[in-house]
């Protein structure tokens, strides 16, 4: 019998939607479970041994001195390092207000000025600031079947294959109705594929999910929505929900080109 | 000083540790320490729509997050003076029932259950519970599917929102979830056996309060505006500050409840114990069956009333499934999106998430949040979770002794996590969330 690549799943901070798809997939469970050796799966199961990987899955963003250690070591035991989801890929919607300086206050409004015992918290970021990674898998959460697909790509030393294209094109494929054109503030352009544009399907707009898509179009979308008289700060705050620093980096230059 | 910790609490979704130090077989301290990672969700719904508050707090945990969504959904369309229709409120509960579905049978079947069995997982138990674990997975599914057909998908689906649904299931999809209803509640009363004549230590025994929400009608249910106590008291969800009592602790980035100053528990168990004389039914019988006065000083018996619950929740779907087929023609206008006449207002809102009572309060001002607060099961739990850790351990303890009695001290700490287990903590939830100053 051939040797099982050694997996482990890892949560951080976030709402363990991702490993909770996993878990999900009722009728591949047995698979997923058969197809590599699961050493680690806090959620799943006990008696967890934490030792060399092949492939590490990360759920969550990094958000205490605690996750920083702990990704360090792991970097070190571990081949592949996978990204599961908009929170260890971006930052997650805990990083909507990033890189406004406010997290401090934030923190303090929240806890008050008590010091914390337990660790030492820090402003939402990616996994990626703070070891290399090798692929990501975006969505809030992922989707089960573009996971279940690349768990067998990964264990067969394939890489990731995710759509680099936005949703609008799904949501062609599946013909469902526009949302842009009827006024709506849908972000079906600028977001990644993957999910089979399960909002435009009941008529509810993208609220872009998935991440910032590699082929999404933000001039385009911004020429549209300025169009219909949707204000720069209405369009940052719902790029900001879902999209993490990613989208913060480069769209307000975008903006200005578009108001220019 | 000795020392017992478990690092890292395996089969609970989030992260925690528990420590119990003692001296001369006496218990001196016990901690459930929650180091989980801080997300600051308050302060990201503050200057956001109520569509934009909707799409985020499903995000404060995975497994609550149609609950959590709903709650959402009930605050501010009570804070905004909102009427929901009758339609409407039939497909919110019947995600609702999706969510309790696929819950109950992940945390009672699949994480709890390989305690009771001595194996480290669901998956393991396939070597000699394999019928039993497909028939589990069976009915996880079918809440999945639930929630995929009602809210567009397994989690964090965005087709409820404030005031409506973006679109109403159609006939087809209603047909099939009558179907395998109706297919699953053999199953489901098997398991309820499985779990019924599990073997159920005792050590950890002692009286609880419990609270839950209590529903509109005469009816078992997850949505109320009253909160009824096992004391007798009922009060106003708008009382949720003074019933809870939430305060800040040292070791854990999670709050503490008490009310009256005593550790209460919210939850399955809860609800069974004040609402379990309004079951009618297959899980009537099971209610009758099973209920004994352990279930006031026990809280393993919390999985044996989620069990019920799942029972509960497949029978309703089936009469909940002909009532929305007879409106079949109407359905999808009678749920359209309402919207508010009014941009400023402030209320609570609260449903019964798996794990116990979760509240949303929002303030809006012009059409924007001005300030926010959740309070969420396991939070509420936690006190009595430790208080049955103390009891079990400080009954264990002299088992131990001050020597290396490794099998020993490998029970107590089974018997531990066992009753952590048995609240289903959702410790992502319940780590900051805490009203904001304006």
């Amino acid at each position: 019998m051939p040797i099982k690549p050694k997996v482990g799943f890892y949560n951080l901070s976030g709402c363990s939607g991702c490993l909770l798809t996993i878990i999900n997939c009722e009728d591949a469970i047995l698979d997923i479970f058969n197809g590599g050796e699961v050493v680690s799966f806090l959620m799943a199961q006990s008696g967890n041994i934490e030792k060399d990987l092949d492939i590490a899955f990360l759920d969550g963003s990094v958000t205490t001195d605690e996750q920083e250690e702990f990704l360090k070591e792991l970097r070190q035991r571990t081949k592949k390092v996978v990204c599961l989801g908009i929170c260890s890929s971006y930052g997650g919607v805990q990083a909507m207000e990033n890189e406004k300086g406010t997290w401090p206050k934030r923190f303090k409004k929240v806890y008050g000025a008590k010091p914390f015992v337990v660790v030492k918290p820090f402003e939402s970021r990616p996994v990626d600031a703070f070891i290399p990674v090798d692929y990501y898998l975006p969505g809030c959460p992922i989707d089960a079947d573009q996971f279940l697909y690349n768990y067998s790509r990964l264990l067969r030393g394939l890489p990731v294959d995710a759509p680099k294209t936005p949703v609008c094109l799904e949501c062609k494929w599946h013909e469902h109705e526009c949302l842009l054109l009827k006024n709506i503030m849908c972000l079906g352009s600028v977001t990644a594929a993957g999910c089979k544009a399960r909002c435009p399907s009941v008529k509810m707009p993208c609220v872009g999910c998935f991440g910032p898509a590699d082929e999404g179009n933000l001039t385009s979308e911004f020429n549209l929505l300025k169009e219909k008289k949707y204000t720069f700060a209405e369009i940052e705050r719902k790029l900001r929900l879902f999209g993490g620093i990613k989208f913060i980096k480069n769209f307000k230059a975008v903006w200005k080109k578009v108001t220019k | 000083m000795n020392e017992i910790r478990i690092k890292s609490l395996a089969r609970v979704e989030g992260h925690g540790n528990i420590t119990v130090q003692f001296a001369k077989n006496k218990v001196k301290e016990v901690n459930l320490n929650i180091p989980e990672g801080p997300r600051l969700f308050e302060t990201l719904v503050i200057g956001k729509t109520p569509e934009e508050v909707v799409n985020i707090v499903p995000r404060i945990c995975a497994i609550c997050s149609v609950s959590h969504r709903y709650s959402a959904i009930r605050a501010l369309e009570r804070a905004l003076e909102m009427k929901e229709t009758k339609a409407t409120n039939m497909l919110r509960t019947l995600m609702h029932y999706g969510e309790m579905i696929e819950s109950h049978a992940l945390h009672a079947f699949v994480l709890a259950l390989p305690d009771f069995v001595g194996y480290p997982s669901a998956i393991a138990m396939v070597d000699k519970f394999a019928p039993q674990v497909l028939k589990a997975l069976k009915l996880k599914k079918f809440g999945n599917y639930i929630m995929e057909v009602v809210t567009a998908r397994w989690t964090h689906g965005e087709n409820p929102t404030v005031g409506g649904f973006g679109s109403a299931p159609t006939r087809q999809q209603l047909l099939d979830i009558k179907k395998q209803a109706e297919a699953l509640i053999p199953d489901a009363e098997e398991l309820v056996e499985l779990v019924r004549n599990l073997h159920y230590p005792t050590s950890m025994e002692d009286g609880m309060i419990f609270m839950c929400l209590k529903p509109p009608t005469e009816k078992y249910g997850f949505i109320g505006d009253t909160v009824l106590i096992s004391t007798g008291e009922e009060h106003p969800i708008e009382k949720y500050k003074e019933l809870t009592n939430e305060r800040v602790v040292g070791h854990s980035t999670a709050k503490r409840c008490r009310y009256n100053d005593k550790p209460f528990v919210v939850g399955a168990l809860a609800r069974m114990n004040l609402l379990g004389e309004r079951l009618h039914g297959k899980s009537a019988d099971c209610f009758k069956r099973c209920y004994s006065l352990s279930w006031i000083r026990n809280p393993l018996y919390g999985n044996l009333a989620q069990a019920i619950e799942l029972l509960f929740c497949l029978e309703q779907t089936l009469k909940l499934v002909d009532e929305l087929l007879k409106r079949e023609k109407t359905l999808e206008a009678e749920t359209s999106i309402q919207k508010p006449s009014i941009k400023t207002g402030k209320n609570v809102g609260a449903v019964e998430a798996p794990r116990g009572t979760l509240y949303h309060y929002y303030e809006l001002s012009r059409g924007m949040v001005t300030n926010a607060n959740m309070v969420i099961p396991t939070t509420q739990n936690l006190d009595a979770m430790e208080n049955h850790i103390r009891i079990a351990a400080q009954n264990l303890i002299s088992n131990i002794g001050e020597g290396p009695s490794q099998d020993k001290r490998k029970d107590l700490e089974l018997t531990l996590e066992m009753i952590v287990r048995s609240y289903d903590p959702c410790i992502s939830c319940s780590v900051h969330v805490v009203e904001l100053g304006k």
